[in-house]
């Protein structure tokens, strides 16, 4: 969308449970606005969603709980949204997480990669134990 | 801050251990400790078999869904049953994903997952 592009909208929240709708709304306005469908934009709510989960979660295992704040940032590209979740929190391994959940056979936590991982075209995870995490969702407008 | 998300929580008694847990709105991180407050009580009570109606429900995060899984291991350490009833094809779509669907038994409308469970009042 012309009016939008190469633009970049940061929103900075508290890393508390109640402040995730604030960032889903905010990412669903972004992309209705791109022009993604229906389906698209509750993905990518969802996706958003859950980064931010894991990085509550995180923060409440370390008594942190809104202690650090977390980033969200949507890059507006031409036929693209990507979205990126950076937080200051313990960081984790993705692959060991996706082990565990392989091995569970009725798991209650973990869900939230395999959402993320599904929604999105592509997802990328920087981290590492200590060092926070930056999880970076692309959607694109067009289908290749 | 207020609740951001509005969710609706009721639940309503079908007979001694049955019942009838609804969810509307959105559930997540912030909301979901209701949920689960919600159901453990119902256990605690004695609910043995539970429907969790999410004809209403618009939004599910991982942390409710693993809250309805945690209800059903729950339920079958007491040999009880949970079903869910009437979710959205989005919900739907969740639990595809996270291959849920196929740990839950899904019915189309309460009055469906309430089928079988035959109890004085058990009724939709």
């Amino acid at each position: 969308m012309s009016t939008m592009a190469a633009s970049r909208i940061e929103l900075k929240i508290p890393g508390r449970p109640e402040f995730i709708s604030v960032a889903r709304l905010a990412v669903a306005a972004v992309a209705a606005r791109m022009g993604f469908d229906y389906d698209d934009i509750e993905d990518l709510k969802v996706a958003t969603g859950e980064a931010l989960t894991n990085a509550i979660q995180d923060a409440q295992t370390r008594g942190r709980e809104g202690g650090e704040d977390i980033l969200v940032m949507c890059s507006v590209e031409a036929q693209a949204l990507v979205i990126e979740v950076c937080d200051q929190g313990s960081g984790f391994d993705p692959e060991r997480r996706r082990c565990a959940l392989e091995q569970e056979e009725l798991p209650e936590g973990g869900l939230g990669l395999l959402l993320i991982e599904a929604l999105c075209d592509e997802v990328r995870f920087e981290t590492k134990p200590g060092s926070g995490t930056l999880v970076r969702m692309t959607k694109h407008l067009v289908r290749f | 801050m207020g609740n951001p998300v509005g969710m609706e929580l009721s639940s309503r008694r079908l007979g001694a251990t049955t019942a009838v847990l609804t969810i509307g709105g959105e559930v997540d991180l912030y909301t979901t400790p209701q949920v689960k407050e919600e159901i453990v009580g119902l256990i605690d009570a004695g609910v043995r078999r539970l429907v969790v109606d999410l004809s209403a429900a618009e939004y599910l995060d991982s942390t409710a869904l693993g809250t309805l899984v945690g209800a059903l291991k729950r339920l079958r350490e007491h040999d009880g049953e949970l079903r869910l009833a009437n979710p959205a094809p989005r919900i739907r779509k969740l639990l595809e994903i996270t291959r849920l669907l196929k740990v839950f038994e899904v019915r189309d409308s309460v009055a469906q997952a309430l089928e079988g469970w035959h109890e004085q009042g058990a009724t939709a």
